[in-house]
């Protein structure tokens, strides 16, 4: 399934973010300065911020639509959101934060995937610690794991490598890899890390004011926005 | 000591604590994450009982459930009886009275929640009643308590308003602050003193227990 994104809205920065794309499954890096609009776009595609004019599709599933008047609300949209400072609930240990989106599942379900997954992201042996009890790299590695489990029909993440050091970088981004292989669902993964970008992205979106201005492969995109700034 | 008042005024402060719990924290959820810009009005509403002379309210309260108006009217074909100065009067007024000290520390603990946290439960699939009872109430579950227990001990040491809608009946509307007003005119000072040191220690007590948990467990860990 595609992400299908056309929207428009102004922000306060004084420039209007006005962006038309589609993304297919795999990593689409949405890459730029601090300001330049991509949380923004990340949180209007969630239903967290209502755009002015657009329209954003999964598939044929419509999430929002200001022609029709549709907006589905956050809670229906199947949009996982790893936020950059993760968000995770300070309450609940780690794999009470793993399980808090599957309540709709039966218990034995719900620990058996937050078993599997924290497996997969080596982190089964803190899941009985709250988020302040364990490292920076195995927080990161449970706020992915608590969006992952859900099986969202798309990912969103908006700097979530950005306050760790490069060798816990490189394992989580090793782990979203081979889940990306695994599921193929449409990722935008915001960073304006050209490592990041590197490693991760098939393609990747450059937003500068609010406005797309390169559109290709890292190689092509990355060493050209480099060049430019 | 005048144990018959203690008792009503007990009865009196438990029954306004349980109804502004029901009332009060959907009043503060509102409050707090409504995005209306006329909610200041609302919240001038809940808070006038804090600046309002207690008569003042008093008074109303009185023209409000007297035999002329529509709820008086109303409750007398129910009953029988007329509702001001009973029992019931004094929770209607005393449940006003209190409202400030309902809402305000529960919308304060509110208030502190980070809002990301709000927005993470809902990409994870949670609707917001849900939302509300697994992140927002535990985490604002020491304002709730502190509500709680300020309404209370705010609603056991009423005066002016209890005095002009419930009089001062035994048993039935003389609670445990008319009463040491009672000892105090019949120059009975020593009685007055007892009544009076007991609600002394009791407010005392009471507001240490709000300061020792009004202090945040959470704080800092947000996002940790």
């Amino acid at each position: 399934m595609n992400l299908s994104v056309r929207l428009r809205l102004r922000l306060s920065g004084g420039f209007t973010l006005d962006v038309d794309f589609t993304a297919t499954p795999g990593v689409t890096i949405v890459f730029g300065e601090s300001g330049s609009g991509k949380t923004t776009l990340l949180r209007s595609i969630a239903g967290l911020t209502r755009p002015e004019h657009g329209r954003v599709t999964i598939g044929d599933r419509v999430l929002y639509d200001s022609v029709r008047g549709t907006s589905v609300d956050p809670s229906l949209r199947r949009v996982g959101f790893v936020f950059q400072d993760l968000a995770l609930f300070p309450h609940l240990s780690a794999a009470q934060n793993i399980e808090y989106g599957l309540d709709k599942l039966d218990r034995d379900e719900r620990r058996r995937r937050t078993a599997e997954i924290a497996r997969s992201f080596d982190i089964a042996d803190v899941l009985g610690r709250r988020p302040k009890q364990i490292s920076g790299g195995e927080r990161q590695r449970v706020g992915l794991a608590r969006t992952l489990v859900t099986n969202p029909d798309v990912l969103l993440l908006d700097e979530p490598l950005s306050a760790l050091d490069r060798k816990t970088q490189s394992r989580i981004m090793s782990d979203l890899q081979r889940w990306n292989a695994e599921h193929q669902i449409p990722i935008l993964y915001v960073t304006h890390s050209t490592r990041e970008a590197f490693a991760l992205g098939d393609r990747v979106l450059v937003l500068d004011e609010g406005a797309i201005v390169a559109d290709g492969t890292p190689d092509q995109v990355i060493g050209q926005w480099a060049h430019e700034h | 000591m005048d144990w018959t008042a203690i008792a009503l005024s007990i009865r009196l402060a438990t029954i306004v604590s349980l109804v502004l719990l029901v009332l009060g924290v959907p009043i503060a959820y509102w409050l707090t994450f409504s995005p209306r810009r006329w909610k200041f009005l609302v919240e001038a509403v809940v808070a006038l009982p804090l600046v309002l002379p207690p008569t003042v309210l008093g008074f109303y309260v009185l023209v409000g459930l007297g035999t002329r108006s529509p709820i008086g009217r109303a409750w007398t074909a129910w009953t029988g009886h007329g509702l001001a100065f009973t029992f019931e009067a004094l929770v209607i007024a005393s449940t006003l009275y209190s409202l400030p000290f309902a809402v305000q520390p529960v919308a304060s603990a509110f208030a502190q929640i980070d809002r990301t946290l709000l927005e993470a439960s809902a990409t994870l699939g949670v609707g917001r009643l849900e939302t509300f009872l697994r992140i927002i109430v535990p985490m604002s579950i020491q304002g709730i308590c502190a509500g709680l227990i300020l309404t209370f001990a705010h609603t056991l040491g009423e005066f002016g308003v209890v005095l002009m809608v419930g009089g001062n009946l035994p048993g039935i509307t003389r609670t445990v602050s008319i009463s040491i007003y009672d000892e105090v005119q019949s120059l009975n000072f020593s009685a007055a003193n007892q009544t009076a040191l007991t609600l002394l220690v009791f407010s005392f007590v009471a507001l240490a227990a709000v300061n020792a948990m009004t202090r945040r467990p959470w704080a800092g860990l947000h996002g940790a």
